[in-house]
């Protein structure tokens, strides 16, 4: 039986994969996606936690618009890394370092 | 009438003083003037010394067998003493004074023409005059600081003189020689005039040592042991300026310097001024002290008439006689014949200085044969000449009066003068021991030996065949006397040597009018035989010794002593007196430099040495602790603020990675202490 502690673990499992994800790779767009394996945990937890809404369905209402809003951003932030190679002919995003001070 | 006769002293003294002062213009005038060889340079000394002489000329006659002249001015005062300086003229100073200056005038005038091709004659002449100014001043001045000066200063300019050609290494090791010997003498005098100025808190010479004489008045007494002292002082400052034995040997070395320099001051004037000190400090000696300058100037006769006997080198042979004359008159001084010791000094530095200036002609000559033929001789070595007397007359005829006049015949001034002393060294010793009778025989043996080697200069010089022409057929002698410069002075000189200008009877040396300036002896009244005999003897054995050695060395007859026999090589080896001082005094003296230097540099500097090293080993230690203990220090804190800076700049990398990592690092951090509190 598959209970919402192991949806959680999961979820946790992404999370901690995304922000390793985010903090290791030297591509812009393997930091994307680990934004979005941390979203898509964060997804995961609205949805698993949706389960005691069963009337309004919120958990999974709020998931779908996130899921819009994450495609939003990622399409955002693919412009915005377009935009940064454009500028520095690289996307790791060790190499851009303008933005301290 | 009074103010009249200061009036005419006073004059007389600024004539004095002028005669003084000129040759000194001369010198700075020289020494400004442009060039190294500027004719007008001889002509200004000239000048300057004729005007000398003029003005000595007057104070002379105004002076001479009158009352004395002296004024002083206060010149410095220490504590209660007041010392004056000033000028004395009396009979002795005004003697010298004249003496010096018309020596002087001929040697200029021959200078002007022998140092015409030198390329630096106006050194020459400014060195000259310097000399002339030094001597004038000697004699005239009254106080004995200033004597000491100008004593030292008569020194000096000659050691100036004699090293003229210093790039030639011998004349450099000359007056060296001149100058440090001379030193060993002026020690001397300096320690008598302290004593003299202890005892009696005066420097002047006329209250010292003239007519009311401090030195011999009974109030205060030199004690005994200083008084000896006071005198070994003066004989040694006389002994070193007149060449007497034991510090004779710098003027034959001396005579490396110009010939006309060794004729005015290494034969006529600064070696007299020894004898001059003697006559003018004379009150001060005891009977015991005078033997013992007897002693000393009786020797210094003797054994320097043997050295000259077989020097071939010319002037060598002259300084020699010139020594043994000195001692002559050291020897007169001592036996009490003050005024016949200062008259031979008077008509020796006539004749001495004559043959020295023919010398000088020879010498030239000789050097114009070597460069004309390309020879390789010592152009004052005797052997080479001969035969000189027919090329060269006047310069013959005056050498032979100046020979005469110094071997001491009849119608010179050189008779008068030297008899007078023989006869009065007998008479000194009258009464006395038998060793006494030593002096004057030793005394006239000199004089035979004096007639002797001045008859083998003049011989070989002169008479005979030209040596160099026999060696080598192929020299053509053309040399003459030389222009009115050189004839000039030498005809001067040899009037001089003849008796009228100092007596008119050629063959009694009491009627010269010079012995009456100074105090009345006993010698001068003809009281006993030796007045007839010593002249008579003395003379007739001259003429023998004279034909000897004229047979010797122009028949060549026989030779008078073997040569390489042992007593040829004492009187050539000069005694080896210079190799005995260099062997007692120089060598020890050079180990002990030696040894002086060698703890100079192992003790001395060891220790300075090892303080330095001591001390660099000081500073390396602080140097290490500076290095490492405060300047680690202040880097270990630098470090430390350094790491935690850059820590801290780390999270302001601009990566946004870091930013992401830092974030979540104080976010777990909170989590934990959340959780652990």
């Amino acid at each position: 039986m598959i209970g919402l502690s192991d949806f959680l673990i999961v979820g946790a499992g992404l999370f901690c994969v995304g922000l390793y994800i985010i903090l290791t790779k030297h591509n812009a767009i393997q930091v994307l996606i680990g934004i979005e394996m941390m979203l898509n945990a964060a997804i995961l937890n609205l949805v698993a936690f949706g389960k005691y809404d069963r009337f309004y369905n919120g958990g999974q209402m709020f998931a779908l618009f996130a899921i819009v809003l994450a495609a939003a951003t990622t399409a955002v932030a693919l412009a915005i890394i377009l935009n940064v190679y454009k500028k520095y002919k690289t996307i790791d995003p060790d190499q851009i370092h303008e933005l301290k001070d | 009438m009074e103010n009249f006769l200061q009036a005419i002293d006073s004059l007389t003294i600024r004539f004095a003083l002028a005669a003084v002062l000129l040759p000194l213009l001369a010198f700075v005038v020289n020494v400004c003037l442009p060039g190294k060889n500027n004719k007008v340079a001889g002509w200004i000394s000239t000048l300057a010394i004729l005007t000398s002489a003029v003005f000595s000329v007057f104070v002379f006659s105004k002076v001479w067998n009158q009352h004395q002249v002296h004024q002083q001015q206060l010149w410095f005062t220490i504590g209660e003493t007041k010392v004056y300086a000033g000028i004395l003229l009396n009979n002795l100073s005004v003697l010298m004074l004249l003496l010096v200056s018309l020596i002087a005038l001929p040697v200029h005038i021959y200078s002007t023409a022998y140092m015409k091709k030198d390329e630096s004659s106006k050194r020459y002449f400014a060195y000259l005059s310097f000399f002339c100014f030094s001597m004038l001043a000697l004699v005239v001045i009254d106080n004995l600081i200033l004597f000491y000066i100008f004593w030292e200063l008569v020194g000096f300019s000659s050691y100036l003189l004699i090293g003229f050609w210093f790039t030639r290494s011998k004349a450099v090791l000359a007056n060296k020689k001149a100058f440090i010997m001379n030193r060993i003498g002026d020690i001397g005098l300096l320690v008598a005039i302290a004593i003299l100025f202890s005892v009696y808190h005066t420097f002047d010479i006329d209250q010292l040592f003239g007519a009311n004489a401090l030195v011999r008045s009974t109030t205060f007494e030199l004690p005994g042991g200083w008084q000896f002292v006071a005198f070994g002082g003066i004989a040694l400052a006389v002994a070193a300026k007149s060449a007497q034995f034991p510090l004779h040997t710098w003027l034959p070395d001396a005579m490396e310097g110009p010939t006309s320099v060794s004729a005015l001051i290494h034969a006529a004037t600064m070696v007299a001024a020894g004898v001059f000190l003697l006559g003018r400090v004379y009150p001060v000696f005891t009977e015991v002290e005078l033997t013992i300058l007897v002693i000393i100037g009786a020797f210094t006769a003797f054994m320097a008439a043997t050295i000259a006997l077989t020097q071939n080198d010319l002037k060598r042979i002259l300084a020699y006689s010139t020594i043994s004359q000195l001692g002559f008159m050291v020897m007169a001084m001592g036996i009490g014949a003050y005024s016949s010791s200062l008259f031979h000094l008077a008509t020796h530095a006539f004749f001495k200085c004559l043959l020295f200036l023919v010398a000088g002609i020879v010498i030239h000559e000789m050097q114009h044969v070597k460069e004309e033929y390309d020879l390789d001789i010592d152009p004052q070595n005797v052997l080479y000449m001969g035969g000189l007397g027919k090329k060269m007359p006047l310069t013959f005829i005056t050498a032979l009066i100046g020979g005469i006049a110094l071997i001491g015949l009849p119608l010179t001034s050189g008779y008068l003068s030297k008899d007078g002393i023989l006869i009065q060294a007998f008479e000194w010793s009258e009464g006395k021991p038998v060793l006494y009778r030593l002096i004057p025989i030793g005394a006239m043996l000199t004089s035979w030996l004096t007639a002797f080697y001045v008859t083998r200069l003049i011989v070989k010089v002169f008479f005979g065949e030209f040596k160099l022409a026999q060696i080598n057929p192929g020299i053509k002698l053309h040399i003459s006397d030389g222009g009115w410069q050189y004839k000039l002075p030498l005809v001067f000189l040899a009037a001089c040597c003849l008796f009228p200008l100092f007596s008119l009877n050629p063959f009694l040396y009491e009627h010269a009018w010079l012995l009456n300036g100074f105090p009345k002896i006993t010698g001068l009244d003809r009281v006993n035989i030796y007045h007839t005999i010593v002249p008579a003897g003395l003379n007739i054995l001259s003429l023998f010794v004279i034909y000897w050695a004229y047979a010797v060395y122009v028949m060549q007859k026989a030779l008078p002593f073997p040569e390489g026999g042992w007593l040829f090589r004492v009187s050539y080896h000069e005694w080896y007196i210079d190799k005995i001082y260099s062997k007692i005094i120089i060598g020890p003296v050079l180990a002990l430099s030696k040894s002086a230097r060698w703890s100079d540099v192992n003790i001395i500097d060891g220790f300075l040495h090892l303080l330095q090293r001591i001390g660099i080993a000081f500073s390396k230690v602080a140097d290490w602790t500076d290095r490492y203990i405060i300047d680690g220090f202040l880097h270990l804190i630098a470090s430390i603020v350094l790491g935690i800076g850059n820590f801290a700049r780390s999270f302001q990398g601009g990566k946004v990675q870091y930013y992401l990592f830092s974030m979540l690092a104080i976010i777990l951090a909170i989590f934990l202490f959340k959780i652990l509190i």
